[in-house]
């Protein structure tokens, strides 16, 4: 099959899963309105530091921010964590979508016959059940990617408008490089996502090509199977396993903000420099459990495409 | 034989422990051969249809177009295009989606003909598939795969469900403008008056057997009907008729491998049609 069928076959999955392109490009603009609003408060906003109350004209008078405005490194490092951040709900939204997009993806066709359509063409089981691999962990990330870039580009001026002749000016100087970096990382976190997400793609796929009804309900039942090795037998072997692969990517990439060290510009600037080092990925190519996951995801998905191909129940 | 589309050998299928599909089913089909496949309900046809198409597994021997269905299914689809009943194109697809598509993974899909093919019915590109008429479904889907230079074309029951005047321009547009003596089509249907008169061959399966593989040409040569004379109906029964059923109260025969000049002096004799030896086999197997 050449690059060009390929394509098409993953515009179809756009045809028929519309809400791929509009969840995030909603949650986007609904986030930067929230940047917004929040923004028009920042000046009256009254924040807890170090047991006071302070407020943002306060703050601004911190010794933090009066570093801040000097410290250009730090500048740079705290824009490329907010503009990370912000990114992150249309991220986790779009994720919800894709879960039921995989569900639904080779359940439908079957519920509605019109596999028999598809499979009257030239298209492999393997191609279709790769187009779906690749709509969910190649194409929708990208177009996240892109939104979540737009996005945080509007949302940076219109906080630089607001912040703009404050004491919190320094926080909307922009650094063209920590941009251009922060932009590749975050494009690098989507893909080793989409490795690490790998096998749940690959049994959200098997259960959608071999449920013959609720394929909701089959799709969480390891949940089940961990409720009953915890009654039955008293252990969390499966429980543990289900949250090790949902949640460790998260605890890889999560920002932690830790300013143990006290509020003295020493322990923020470290707190920032910390919250930075971590916002990369990367680490997790160096880990065996995202190779196992890998094999795991390989081993699922032929068997969707297996199944998918003999399966004849129209 | 060289020219054939399709070689089945010894077909087999159970669907679970009881339901055989196909027993031992053995067929073939030539190049430029329009092939009606016939039987009641549950007789295998769907399921002979599925084996051809690469959809279902069997045992057995079969070649169609030269390949293994199991084993090269998707690079088969390039020579091979079926319609499997009216409603199989998905609801939310656009027309112009459709298009799009087919043109996209088919290297033989031809544009412009889809496009001619379209422009003759009232089909807004625009519009998706579930907002179309039933008969619309069918003129949008017979358009995509009129529109692909295929070798073999297997229809599974086209016009289920459509008015007379769809089923007839269906037939019409499938004869007139697709139909080229090269390619090959094979049709199931339960209306077989509809298509009797299209038909170059005819295959009557039952019980997941084949009961009649006969060219059109041929049956006038194999099989007598004959509305017998009421004083000669002992006759007509002594020279083992397959068949007898009455009609406005004369008794009808239907008597395969004998001359009409046997049967002349018996009453009026002539070619049963597709559809009166289709009740003659079915209804033998029965009792």
């Amino acid at each position: 099959m050449s690059t060009r069928s390929f394509l098409i076959l993953i515009r179809r999955e756009i045809w028929e899963h519309r809400s791929l392109v509009w969840v995030p490009y909603v949650s986007a603009t609904l986030t930067m309105v929230a940047a917004l609003v929040g923004s028009s408060i920042l000046g009256s906003i009254q924040t807890n530091i170090d047991g006071d109350w302070r407020s943002a004209e306060q703050i601004g008078e911190s010794f933090f921010f009066k570093a801040l405005a000097t410290d250009v490194a730090t500048q740079s490092k705290l824009m490329s964590i907010w503009i990370s951040a912000i990114g992150l709900p249309v991220i986790f939204v779009t994720s919800i979508v894709l879960y039921f997009y995989l569900i639904d993806s080779l359940y439908v066709e079957r519920k509605e016959r019109s596999i028999l359509f598809w499979k009257s063409l030239p298209v492999s089981d393997a191609a279709t059940v790769m187009s779906k691999v690749v709509t969910a962990l190649v194409a929708i990330p990208i177009w996240v990617w892109l939104v979540s870039l737009v996005m945080g580009l509007l949302t940076f001026a219109i906080v630089a408008l607001k912040v703009s002749g404050t004491l919190l000016a320094p926080l909307a100087n922009f650094h063209l490089g920590a941009w251009l970096v922060t932009q590749l990382t975050l494009l690098q976190n989507l893909f080793i996502a989409g490795l690490w997400y790998a096998p749940l793609a690959g049994w959200l796929l098997l259960i959608s090509v071999w449920a013959k009804r609720a394929p909701f309900l089959w799709a969480i039942s390891p949940g089940f199977v961990a409720l009953f090795e915890e009654i039955v037998f008293d252990t969390n072997y499966v429980i543990r396993l289900i949250s090790f692969r949902l949640t460790h990517y998260l605890e890889e990439v999560s920002v932690v903000w830790d300013n143990k060290g006290g509020t003295s510009i020493e322990a923020s600037i470290n707190a920032v420099q910390n919250a930075y080092s971590r916002l990369s990925a990367a680490p997790l190519l160096g880990e065996l459990h995202l190779y196992t996951g890998l094999l795991a995801a390989a081993a699922l998905i032929l068997a969707a495409i297996r199944l998918r191909r003999w399966r004849d129940d129209t | 034989m060289t020219d054939s589309v399709i070689v089945a050998k010894d077909l087999r299928k159970r669907y679970g422990k009881d339901t055989v599909a196909l027993d031992g089913t053995s067929f073939s089909i030539g190049r430029g051969r329009i092939v009606g496949l016939m039987g009641p309900n549950g007789a295998g046809k769907t399921t002979a249809l599925k084996a051809i198409l690469g959809l279902t597994s069997f045992e057995g021997q079969l070649d169609v177009l030269g390949r293994d269905p199991r084993r090269e299914r998707s690079s088969l689809m390039q020579d091979v295009c079926f319609i499997a009943d009216v409603a199989v194109l998905p609801k939310w697809l656009r027309v112009d989606q459709a298009i799009d598509y087919v043109a996209g993974v088919h290297p033989r899909f031809d544009l412009t003909r889809a496009d001619a093919m379209l422009a003759k019915t009232e089909i807004r590109r625009c519009s998706k598939v579930g907002e179309l008429s039933k008969g619309m479904i069918t003129q949008l889907h017979l358009a995509l795969i009129m529109a692909i230079d295929a070798k073999l074309l297997v229809l599974d029951e086209p016009t289920l469900g459509l008015d007379l005047l769809y089923r007839r321009s269906f037939y019409g547009a499938l004869l007139n403008e697709y139909f080229d003596h090269e390619r090959t089509i094979v049709v199931t249907t339960h209306q077989v008056e509809e298509v009797e008169h299209l038909l170059t061959d005819v295959l009557l399966i039952d019980h997941g057997r084949i009961v009649l593989d006969s060219s059109v040409e041929d049956l006038a040569n194999r099989f007598v009907q004959l509305i017998g004379n009421n004083d000669s109906l002992e006759a007509a029964r002594s020279l083992g008729p397959i068949y007898e059923r009455e009609v406005f109260g004369r008794s009808v025969f239907v008597f395969e491998g004998r001359r009409t000049e046997e049967l002349a002096s018996l009453g009026e004799t002539r070619t049963p049609s597709v559809s009166d030896l289709f009740e003659a086999k079915m209804t033998r197997r029965a009792s």
